[in-house]
């Protein structure tokens, strides 16, 4: 399979008062057209900076130092952030751990879908709402036109999850991250979101860079999956391959824990 | 709706009523004078009484709610708009940007500003336009302030992460998503501005500077009333109320709008 998305020693650092933290200290990876990565590693591994690097979308302290990120042939990292924003929610978007915050709080379901839709689509507002409708019958949302006129708070954390889905595909992006989006979910509706994404990609034919915590999602929906701690890649590999032969002792770890709470 | 919003907003527009329908309401002409009836107190004729030049007070108060109104409105909104343009910028880019803007803020602020007006008033005409747009260019720092605090403490919010994500420009996250997020504490402001710029005019109007006679404005009222105090304390009193009825549905509304959004 073709490769869409190549990550070649990227190192980022955070710097704080003088004091300057490795989040990422050299990672390479590769995602390969239409495949589930996965992105695994405890908090602080360094796994989310990872993925916001990708269109530079970090936090302000945050300091890319070297490496190169290669989309579609393209390096990220020498573009300024005009060029960028075409990237952005075009050709990568991303879904979040916290739906709910990642909305707008002031304006409704349907005006942020509707924005997503024309910010990189020359279409009217009449075009734009008609695809809205359609983007959330799409995310499986059973009255989309009341839901249109509805604000965030009025919505359950995995109807906004679904919204959240619905706008990063309005642009039908080749690549989504998804960083930890079932994290703040209950089990049932994780299940759902999950494999909404799964039929999704199906239909839509997008790449996923998905990640987790949580090996049992990894399980599931995974092909390849990389392990991260402390700001590297310690395992990659199949994600059986991992299950049933884990090299790395932070590999080993997750695994065991993994089948620990299976045996609860 | 809270009890304070209600009041305010009842009188507010009640003189809003009031100065759009002046020239229907109004028993009498506001300049015309009648010398039969000087320093009439009030009566059936001329319910709140008549000043120096035999003027009727009702219909002068009328009129000048159409001005102190409008003076008041206009000026907030000029400094509104420049409050919110500086403070979002300065807020959004921080860095040299801010330092800058903030220090040209800091050196505003050090002008007194009362006698600022005065002194530009004296040397341009003391016209309506001109105060308006003198009390607006005098008076933004707050709003400014305000403003940048609210973007500085909204950027870093989730919900503008997804927005850049999805690759929205700077300008679009600014004044879509950063500016409505911030509006709620900047109406409060802007209607305790709007009781402060009312208050600015009548004081400039009182000493002369501000609307010129014969044109009515609540705080010109009063200027006529000074030398009639001892005799006719009527001129001195309504007008006053005026003023303080307003001052007070400001603040009211404020109060009200702060404990529902702020």
């Amino acid at each position: 399979m073709e490769i869409l998305l190549k990550i070649n020693g990227l190192r980022v650092d955070f710097v704080a008062d003088k004091r300057t933290v490795h989040a990422v200290s050299g990672v390479d990876l590769y995602v390969k057209k239409g495949e589930v990565l996965i992105l695994a590693g405890e908090s602080g591994s360094g796994k989310t900076i990872t993925a916001l690097s990708i269109t530079k979308v970090l936090p302000r302290n945050a300091e890319i130092i070297s490496g190169s990120i290669c989309f579609n042939g393209v390096d990220l990292l020498k573009l300024d952030n005009r060029s960028l924003g075409l990237f952005r929610g075009k050709e990568i978007a991303y879904i979040f751990q916290e739906p709910t915050s990642y909305l707008n709080p002031v304006f409704t379901i349907g005006n942020q879908i509707v924005e997503a839709i024309i910010l990189h689509q020359d279409k009217t507002k009449k075009e734009a709402f008609t695809e809205a409708l359609e983007l959330l019958r799409l995310v499986n949302i059973r009255e989309p036109k009341s839901v249109f006129f509805d604000y965030p708070h009025q919505l359950s954390g995995g109807m906004n999850q679904r919204v959240l889905i619905a706008m990063a595909l309005a642009c039908k992006p080749k690549l989504l991250i998804a960083d930890e989006p079932t994290t703040s979910l209950d089990v049932t509706i994780e299940a759902q979101i999950l494999r909404l994404l799964m039929d999704l990609k199906e239909k839509i034919g997008f790449s996923l860079l998905f990640i987790t915590h949580n090996l049992s999602i990894a399980k599931k929906i995974g092909s390849r999956i990389y392990i991260m701690h402390r700001g590297q890649i310690v395992e990659e590999g199949n994600v059986e391959e991992i299950f049933n032969n884990p090299k790395h002792f932070h590999a080993r770890e997750l695994v065991g824990a993994y089948e620990k709470i299976g045996r609860i | 709706m809270n009890k304070y919003l209600l009041l305010g907003i009842s009188i507010i527009a009640f003189f809003t009523i009031i100065a759009v329908l002046a020239p229907v309401i109004s028993p009498y002409d506001p300049s015309a004078i009648d010398q039969d009836n000087l320093l009439m107190p009030p009566s059936s004729q001329h319910l709140l009484g008549t000043d120096s030049l035999g003027r009727d007070i009702l219909s002068r108060i009328i009129y000048g709610a159409r001005i102190s109104l409008s003076i008041g409105l206009i000026a907030v909104g000029i400094a509104t708009a420049i409050g919110l343009i500086l403070g979002a910028t300065a807020g959004f880019y921080g860095g040299l940007t801010d330092t800058l803007i903030m220090r040209f803020l800091d050196i505003m602020l050090c002008f007194p500003t009362f006698f600022l007006i005065l002194a530009v008033v004296a040397i341009m005409e003391p016209s309506i336009f001109n105060i308006m747009i003198v009390i607006g260019l005098t008076s933004w720092m707050g709003p400014a302030r305000l403003i940048r605090s609210e973007i500085l403490s909204l950027k870093e919010r989730e919900f503008i992460l997804a927005e850049i994500a999805l690759g929205a420009s700077n300008l679009r996250i600014i004044t879509k998503h950063l500016i409505p997020n911030a509006m709620g504490p900047v109406l409060v402001n802007a209607t305790l501005g709007v009781a402060g710029a009312i208050l600015l005019e009548s004081g400039l109007s009182f000493l002369g500077l501000g609307v010129q006679p014969p044109t009515a404005s609540w705080g010109n009222i009063l200027i006529e009333a000074k030398s009639t105090l001892g005799v006719a304390w009527w001129i001195t009193i309504f007008p006053g109320l005026a003023i303080l009825v307003t001052i007070l549905g400001f603040n009211l509304i404020a109060e009200g709008l702060k404990e529902k959004i702020g």
